[in-house]
């Protein structure tokens, strides 16, 4: 099948589609966030081999799952991101050697988007500014804290080590962090955003 | 633990939680925790969006193609036949049917000429599985497709002052109610407007109805986007700049692009 496809489906119904087993729609779901989940496996592993199986089971995971996908407990896009995140932080804490990225802030650098050739590309680069910002405004013993565990994988007592704080100023400075991000991020209304409708 | 945690440090877990931060016997403890608590639940639904959000701060990288390669190759044996069609996005209108005739009018013969020209100035590649490409694909199906109805009207659409060389024509048919906006150069927006296009009763913008919301390419090229609105032979068509992401219900500034068919 040609044609319009998935392009002015929410993410909601592709999801829907796929419990179906609809190729297609878990295509269209790879095309609008496999990027994003590629980007932050290699960030966190910095492996290339890793990263991909990291990708590459999120969205099995998610072809297999669809049936179960609650649109109550959160977007796609949070389901398909979060997962990534947890599945490669596991990854990178089962391989010692790959954590050498001490620094939070490596690989952080405002750097322009190489080519954002389409519209989900766009919309990428408009989020990683909006979320770089809000990085930005923390205090930034609440970034560190945050990114160390976020990037670096690190539990809550490594980053206590490593930063040189107690147990409970690393637990208090990310719920903090956390609580700031989601206040900078709630007004950007991420529900599904597809920024055309076909009316 | 001897000492039972007191409510507020239980929200202080959530974002190791989430973060997946936590050590081993707190993550077990804020688990059994949550198991009972919706406050608990709710909080952590909304900070797992933040963890979802954080990941576009990473630097862009894009995969290779080995990785869908991978997935698609795990999926077909499971995956469900092509579909003949998708379902509608809700609140999309159902075409009118109805059998087509098949004779050429002048004016219908004069679209197909544009659109033969149109397409081979287009350069498509049609094995791009890019999905911008399938619309563009399925937009001009639609487009040949009406150029085979009687009713369909080519509607040049002339850039008002302030826009530089954004060029526009919309092709339409007056009984199936549907048409293809064909659109090029088209300043790029904010990330909080789009464009909208209007269906134009007889001229009247007091009476404009929406046609299609959408946001210029970031390359060159033309844009053919599909759309449904009721359509009459005296019907213009405008582009003005609305609020994202939905537009508006009658257009809130002047148009970027107006045009109305020759005397009907």
């Amino acid at each position: 099948m040609r044609g319009k496809a998935y392009r002015g489906l929410r993410d909601g119904q592709l999801v829907e589609l796929v419990a179906q087993k609809d190729a297609g729609a878990l295509e269209a779901l790879y095309d609008r966030y496999g990027r994003a989940a590629y980007s932050l496996a290699r960030r966190i592993l910095t492996e290339e081999t890793l990263a991909q199986d990291v990708v590459q089971e999120v969205f099995l995971s998610l072809w297999r799952d669809a049936r179960r996908f609650d649109a109550g407990r959160g977007t796609v896009a949070t389901y398909l991101l979060s997962m990534t995140h947890h599945r490669a932080v596991d990854v990178v804490r089962r391989e010692e050697n790959l954590r050498r990225w001490r620094t939070s802030d490596e690989g952080l650098e405002l750097a322009p988007d190489p080519k954002a050739r389409v519209e989900d590309e766009v919309e990428a680069s408009e989020r990683r500014s909006e979320v770089r910002a809000a990085l930005a405004e923390l205090p930034a013993a609440q970034r560190e804290a945050l990114l160390l565990a976020y990037f670096g994988g690190y539990t809550q007592r490594e980053v206590a080590a490593l930063v040189g704080v107690p147990l409970g100023t690393v637990k208090t400075r990310m719920a903090a962090g956390m609580r700031k991000m989601r206040e900078a991020l709630q007004d950007a209304g991420r529900e599904e955003q597809h920024p055309w409708t076909r009316r | 633990m001897d000492t039972p945690m007191s409510h507020s440090e239980f929200e202080e877990l959530a974002a190791g939680y989430v973060l997946g931060a936590l050590e081993p016997d707190d993550e077990h403890v804020f688990q059994q925790h949550m198991g009972g608590c919706p406050v608990c639940e709710a909080n952590v639904r909304e900070l797992e969006a933040v963890v979802g959000e954080l990941a576009y701060a990473a630097p862009p990288v894009d995969p290779p193609d080995t990785v869908w390669a991978g997935i698609r190759r795990e999926i077909r044996p499971e995956a469900a036949p092509r579909r003949a069609a998708i379902p509608a996005a809700p609140g999309a209108p159902s075409g009118t049917g109805g059998r087509r005739r098949r004779l050429l009018q002048a004016l219908a013969a004069v679209a197909a000429v544009v659109l033969v020209v149109a397409l081979s100035l287009w350069n498509l590649n049609l094995r791009d599985q890019n999905v911008v490409y399938r619309d563009r694909v399925a937009a001009l199906e639609r487009a040949t497709q009406l150029a085979n109805d009687p009713t369909a009207a080519l509607v040049k659409l002339d850039d008002q002052p302030g826009t530089t060389g954004a060029q526009a024509t919309v092709i339409a048919s007056s009984r199936q109610d549907r048409g293809v906006l064909l659109v090029q150069n088209l300043p790029p927006l904010q990330r909080n407007r789009v464009y909208e296009l209007w269906g134009v009763p007889g001229g009247d913008i007091a009476k404009a109805e929406k046609a299609l919301v959408f946001v210029p390419l970031r390359r060159q090229g033309t844009q053919a986007l599909q759309f449904e609105v009721p359509i009459q032979p005296g019907t213009a068509f405008a582009i003005t700049e609305e609020p994202a992401p939905d537009g508006s219900d009658k257009p809130t500034g002047a148009p970027v692009l107006v045009g109305a068919p020759r005397s009907a």
